[in-house]
């Protein structure tokens, strides 16, 4: 309810009748029953939004042939990426822009808000010049244009993409009160390619050959090492985005799509691919993308994502503070491993004191976002709102304290714990730590 | 979570239970992964949620072409720490020198010290085990930087023949590449062989292979014989953080709120549904257009001390000088900035629009 018909209408909060009495009156007068629901609130003005006709009930709207490729409403104009100088290298080429995941519907990112980190700016490819070449240790090194690499027998995946450095920030302690800066580094789409092992099994993979290097075409040339186990259970060189092709900014034409992985292992604008009997050791896998450890080692070659959560509603962005004593209201969230599939989330409303099972709710598959809501009736108390998903290989969701025990406070990469949000009367939402 | 050590036998004995109940949900023929995934089978059609054509997918390749040795050489740049794929070449610590301050020092900083938000490039040794955890009581984060992090030089090569200098990648010969190499080294203080680089020290491939970086035994696991350490380190979630799924009585929940916020965000957030205010932006001239692509990286952030565009007191000052003047610096290089801004496919009718534009965005 916005301020307008609140101050238009009026409402009274106190009547809202309880489930046990919708029951009651469901149940032997269904006719009335739609009436005592609605007869509670009593209407002391009329509502302009109704009574005035609506400007755009009264005139042409805009033609069918205005829009040869449609745009969003323009008041959704501030739903948007966003960026920050504290997350980039320098200058906003090699740096970050954050999906607006605090207004995200359901398990697939508009492609325009698909969050978008590169090495070297956003690369613009003329499809007609693109090639793939294939080499190394495979019986037959090959090359492929693009209409050559689509001609070959497609899947169609839903996958999140996720950077290991989603919820890098405030470490020490909280630093964002946003969740667009706090997990805006992943998003999530239908990827449509062709797996890889169906490309390998013609080429003939040489037995000897254990690594495989994806290279990138832009002005990084970011290259990556996977293992042959994964190349082989479900990596797929990927041209389709959410039913058109790529976007520029996820690899047009061509990336390689690593389920469940880092995100910058899904090299973007992918021209090569080499298979060796060692790995490569790039810059990406050594000078980055490692995770330093309190005894001076880092951990190298951390691929998955884990097992991870966040309550996307409310939060910081979408607080409750339109929220009367006694509203229901609907917390929903996305879960998601990159190690499975997302078997249960725990809701706490006390920190993670206690916890009980929430609802999944939509579509739950592999390796992708799953959605999890929970109802409750809005007391004007504080809350400390928090989520844990766990994973069908019986992966839990962390603390902050049980994570940082284990890899200290300086590897960025790789920050899955428990996020909570701390809900007061007045239905403000803020990002907290609980440090228990 | 914390939990009292009356609770946590109890809990342990819960956690192993419903570890082994989900477990055996996906036990059976389901297999896990190198890192530590499920690997689900493609059964009677369906992979997971998913159905599939379980048709023969073989013979696609089969009229794909094979790409000539020349094509191979072209894209295969890549670099192994044994030294497959590094070429021949030489360059000297003062040649690299040279190369530093004309094409990195002003992203870098001098002796790679950084300090403009690009990377620092030396310092750092002996840095790997701080963990900053309270400024306050003078904790200092780790460095990490070539000589202080890096495992391998091969690493190094590659990357800056491959992805610098950031504006203009792939423009620096075997030679070049070498000497920057072997400046980078020896401002990090590594020898090779056990020997000093010096000036005149001249590194070339037979001394590269020598190269033994500080830190090249600082990560784990080890892949040098396959993936089965990594598949044993990533297959214990014990390694990197694993929650309990307590349910009632957890613990105590110490709550620590934002103390600095970072609000430095663009565009400025907001979830108002209006109607945005309708600027009509000009059409880009080429000049500018240009600009973007050869010129922002440096001139658009003022860290790096070139003229940043839209400084109205800089530029004042410049054109006062002549516009000529502007021009032939451009096009010649002066100071930190190289000829043409490192594009030398621009002609100067081309770089003069570029420096019209950033004249009148600077009015």
């Amino acid at each position: 309810m916005n301020k307008s018909m609140e101050n238009n209408v009026g409402v009274e909060s106190d009547t809202i009748a309880t489930d046990g009495r919708r029951g009651f009156l469901r149940g032997i007068f269904v006719s009335v029953a739609a009436a005592g629901v609605l007869s509670p609130v009593k209407l002391k003005a009329d509502d302009a939004a109704i009574m005035e006709e609506a400007e755009w009930g009264v005139k042409l709207g805009y033609p069918t042939n205005k829009q040869p490729y449609g745009v969003p409403s323009p008041y959704e104009h501030n739903n948007v990426r966003r960026t920050t100088e504290l997350l980039s290298s320098g200058d906003m080429y090699a740096s970050v822009a954050m999906s607006p995941i605090q207004n995200q519907e359901g398990i697939i990112t508009p492609n325009g808000l698909f969050f978008n980190r590169s090495h070297g700016g956003t690369a613009i490819i003329d499809p007609n010049k693109y090639r793939l070449m294939i080499h190394g240790l495979v019986e037959k090194p090959i090359v492929l244009t693009l209409d050559q690499l689509k001609r070959y027998p497609s899947e169609s995946r839903i996958h999140f993409i996720e950077c290991p450095a989603n919820g890098s920030t405030g470490w020490r302690g909280p630093q964002f009160n946003n969740l667009q800066f706090m997990k805006g580094m992943m998003s999530s789409a239908e990827w449509t390619g062709v797996k890889l092992s169906v490309l390998l099994e013609d080429l003939g993979v040489k037995p000897e050959a254990k690594w495989m290097l994806a290279e990138g075409s832009d002005n990084s040339e970011m290259g990556r090492t996977i293992p042959m186990e994964k190349v082989m259970d479900d990596a797929m060189l990927v041209w389709g985005q959410n039913g058109e092709a790529l976007r520029p900014d996820q690899g047009y034409p061509i990336r390689l799509l690593v389920p469940g992985w880092e995100g910058n292992l899904n090299v973007k604008w992918v021209k090569r691919l080499e298979f060796a009997d060692k790995p490569w050791h790039a810059k990406e896998e050594t000078a980055k993308y490692t995770m330093l450890q309190a005894s001076g080692k880092g951990i190298q070659f951390f691929w998955p994502m884990e097992v991870n959560s966040i309550i996307t509603s409310p939060c910081p962005e979408k607080p409750w503070t339109d929220l009367k004593k006694g509203d229901m209201v609907e917390i929903k969230g996305l879960a998601w491993s990159g190690q499975g599939t997302i078997k249960a989330v725990d809701m706490s409303f006390d920190g993670g004191k206690n916890w009980e099972e929430v609802a999944l709710k939509g579509l739950v598959l592999p390796k992708s976002w799953t959605m999890f809501s929970h109802i409750i009736k809005w007391e004007g108390k504080p809350l400390l709102l928090a989520s844990r998903a766990i994973d069908d290989m019986g992966n839990v969701q962390p603390s902050i304290n049980q994570e940082i025990s284990k890899v200290g406070v300086e590897s960025v990469y790789h920050r899955n714990p428990i996020c909570t949000w701390e809900v007061k009367a007045n239905g403000e939402v803020n990002n907290v730590h609980v440090r228990g | 979570m914390f939990m009292s050590e009356v609770k946590k036998p109890i809990l342990g004995t819960l956690l192993a239970l419903s570890t082994v109940a989900s477990m055996a949900l996906v036990a059976g023929d389901l297999k896990t992964n190198v890192d530590g995934a499920a690997m689900y089978p493609t059964k009677d059609g369906q992979y997971t949620s998913y159905r599939v054509n379980t048709q023969s997918t073989k013979g696609f390749s089969k009229e794909a072409r094979t790409p000539t040795a020349n094509e191979i050489k072209a894209w295969n740049k890549d670099i192994m720490p044994d030294g497959t794929g590094l070429p021949e070449g030489k360059g000297s610590v003062e040649q690299g020198d040279e190369l530093y301050a004309d094409k990195c020092a002003m992203c870098h900083g001098d002796f790679g010290a950084g300090g403009k938000g690009y990377p620092t490039l030396s310092g750092g040794q002996g840095t790997l085990k701080n963990q900053l955890i309270d400024p306050a009581k003078g904790d200092e984060p780790p460095t990490r930087t070539i000589g202080s992090y890096w495992p391998y030089a091969s690493t190094l090569f590659w990357y800056i023949q491959s992805a610098m200098p950031f504006p203009n990648p792939k423009s620096l010969t075997n030679d070049e590449t070498y000497a920057l190499v072997a400046y980078l080294l020896s401002v990090n203080e590594i020898q090779i062989d056990g020997v000093d680089l010096e000036d005149e020290y001249v590194l070339d491939r037979a001394k590269f292979l020598k190269i033994k970086m500080p830190n090249a035994d600082g990560f784990y696991p080890n892949v040098e014989k396959g993936t089965d350490e990594v598949r044993k380190f990533l297959n214990n979630h014990n390694n990197y953080g694993q929650g309990t799924r307590c349910m009632k009585d957890c613990g105590e929940t110490p709550v620590v709120r934002i103390k600095n916020e970072l609000k430095d965000f663009h565009p400025a957030p907001s979830e108002a549904k209006d109607l945005p205010q309708v600027k009509d932006a000009p059409e880009m001239s080429e000049g500018h257009k240009l600009y973007e692509a050869t010129c922002s990286a440096c001139h658009a952030n003022a860290a790096i001390g070139a003229p940043v565009v839209g400084d109205k007191d800089v530029w004042s000052a410049l054109v006062k000088n002549g516009i000529p003047e502007i021009y032939k610096n451009a096009i010649e290089g002066k100071n930190a900035m190289p000829p043409k801004g490192g594009n030398t496919s621009l002609s100067d009718a081309q770089i003069k629009s570029i420096v019209d534009y950033m004249i009148k965005a600077s009015k």
